[in-house]
């Protein structure tokens, strides 16, 4: 990608569907969001000065950091890019299979398309897997212990609440149901190499993820996202979340929905970014506060 | 519907997918190389061996870290989930016009030239090449309690890297310098292989 970073950022949407789906979500986490676009108004916070020639620095600093592909800021978000695309076409098919179903020379459309619980299921071990090697493409491993990486992921998702919150309603309450994180083992393990295989960002991704072949693959997803539901477990109970304040918090800023929780999150996941969306900002904070300290 | 169709459609919407996924992909942020500046990573002292230098957390405050790259790692300083500052040591040889504020440094810290940088921001410069700073983050902190974190550091430790550092990133296991000994496994980790651990 040969834009930087803090120019992704000061491209994001300041008013869509994403941007009103993650105001509607962000009502269910304290502490809200601001849909920050503004790299100087990020600069500015991080290091507590107006003072345009410090900006000028660190953001110089930041565009040199950014372009300089070893140091992982640009991956990671190529990374995102590869899952937003992987989101929109599988959204698209489930959204288009919903939407022919009743038109009759194109049912048969809805039974091309595959059983979409375990799809989906792989589709969130997927996101959950891409943000865990995103996380080493920005922050590297941070520590010098497992404990210090414990901490520093659980930190850096608890900075990103809204783009946790957003994760675990769209691609797991939404589509799963309320059990989602319970059930998700379970669909997993039914779930063959073949489910991978059908998402576009599988492919991707493959060469990233440790392990040789679908079943390593697999396994290391697993593994990943057991880590991961430990903490979305503690998240959920904590904020109560659950699908059903998921769509409220949704009808506050995108309108009424008169279908099912499924069909919402298949049109989610086909019209909106949140997920690429949140990530630029989550690495754009990162880097800035990297620039910032080595000026 | 007939056969054909069904077997048309199915193909149609498989391209689809390839096209969509596949095709329009970016690779060349996956190229190897590209480092800060153009300079090689074996000239740039890694980021493991900055973190136990960092300052030990007082009472009812934690120090998480949050990055740690070639030449770089930073931390947080929190109390009770509120974040108070982000406390950072770097290596300028890729910022090395990040060294020419200090020389008109007037106040030092353990002899180190010491430099403000706006309201928030402190940083010390150490052996000529480490860039050690604190910056208040929220509330802020008063330029007393930067300077006693700086202080924190462990900066003749710090100071000590510089030597032998550069050209050990990779050389396992080090000539001399027995700080950096037991660091020396972690030297070049392999970033996307280790969440799995």
């Amino acid at each position: 990608m040969s834009r930087t970073v803090l120019e992704r950022l000061e491209r994001l949407p300041r008013r869509d569907l994403t941007v009103l789906a993650l105001k509607g979500i962000s009502t269910l986490v304290p502490g809200g969001w601001s849909n920050p676009t503004s790299a100087d108004q990020l600069i500015r916070e991080v290091i507590g000065s107006n003072d345009p020639e410090l900006i000028r620095q660190v953001r110089a600093r930041a565009d040199q950091l950014s372009g300089a592909r070893a140091e992982g800021y640009g991956r990671a978000l190529s990374l995102y890019d590869a899952v937003n695309r992987s989101q929109h076409a599988t959204g698209g098919l489930r959204f288009l299979a919903n939407v022919t179903a009743g038109l009759p020379l194109l049912k048969r459309i809805s039974s091309i398309t595959p059983p979409s619980d375990t799809l989906q299921a792989v589709d969130l071990s997927l996101k959950v897997g891409a943000e865990l090697l995103a996380f080493t493409q920005v922050n590297g491993l941070p520590g010098d212990s497992f404990g210090d990486f414990g901490a520093a992921l659980a930190d850096y998702a608890g900075e990103a609440r809204v783009r946790m919150a957003a994760l675990i309603c769209f691609d797991g309450l939404l589509p799963l149901g309320d059990q989602a994180l319970q059930r998700l083992d379970g669909l997993l393990g039914a779930a063959g190499s073949g489910e991978l295989r059908k998402l576009p960002a599988y492919g991707r991704m493959a060469a990233l993820i440790p392990g040789r072949g679908d079943e390593a693959h697999m396994g290391f997803l697993r593994k990943g996202v057991d880590q991961w539901l430990g903490w979305a477990g503690g998240f959920v109970g904590q904020l109560g979340l659950s699908g059903q304040r998921a769509v409220h918090a949704l009808e506050g800023s995108i309108g009424p929905w008169q279908g099912r929780m499924d069909q919402l999150a298949a049109f989610l996941d086909a019209f909106t970014d949140t997920y690429a969306h949140t990530g630029v900002q989550a690495v754009a904070r990162r880097l800035v506060e990297r620039a910032a300290a080595e000026i | 519907m007939p056969r054909p169709l069904r077997w048309v459609l199915g193909l149609g919407l498989a391209g689809l997918l390839l096209v969509g996924g596949l095709l329009l992909l970016p690779f060349s942020d996956w190229l190897p190389g590209g480092t800060v500046g153009d300079i090689s990573k074996q000239e740039v002292v890694n980021g493991t061996a900055f973190n136990r230098l960092f300052p030990a957390p007082g009472a009812g405050e934690e120090v998480v870290f949050s990055q740690e790259k070639r030449g770089f790692s930073e931390a947080k300083l929190k109390r009770g989930g509120e974040l108070l500052a982000l406390l950072a040591i770097s290596d300028t040889t890729t910022a090395p016009e990040a060294r020419a504020k200090f020389q008109s440094s007037g106040q030092q810290i353990k002899g180190w030239p010491l430099v403000e940088q706006g309201p928030q921001a402190s940083a010390l410069l150490v052996a000529d090449r480490f860039q050690v700073k604190v910056i208040g983050q929220g509330s802020g902190l008063d330029p007393d309690r930067r300077h006693a974190l700086l202080g924190a550091f462990d900066l003749p430790r710090l100071a000590a890297l510089e030597p032998s550092a550069g050209a050990m990133g990779k050389q396992l296991p080090p000539a001399s310098g027995e700080p950096l000994q037991q660091l020396a496994p972690n030297a070049e980790p392999q970033p996307a292989l280790q969440p799995a651990a």
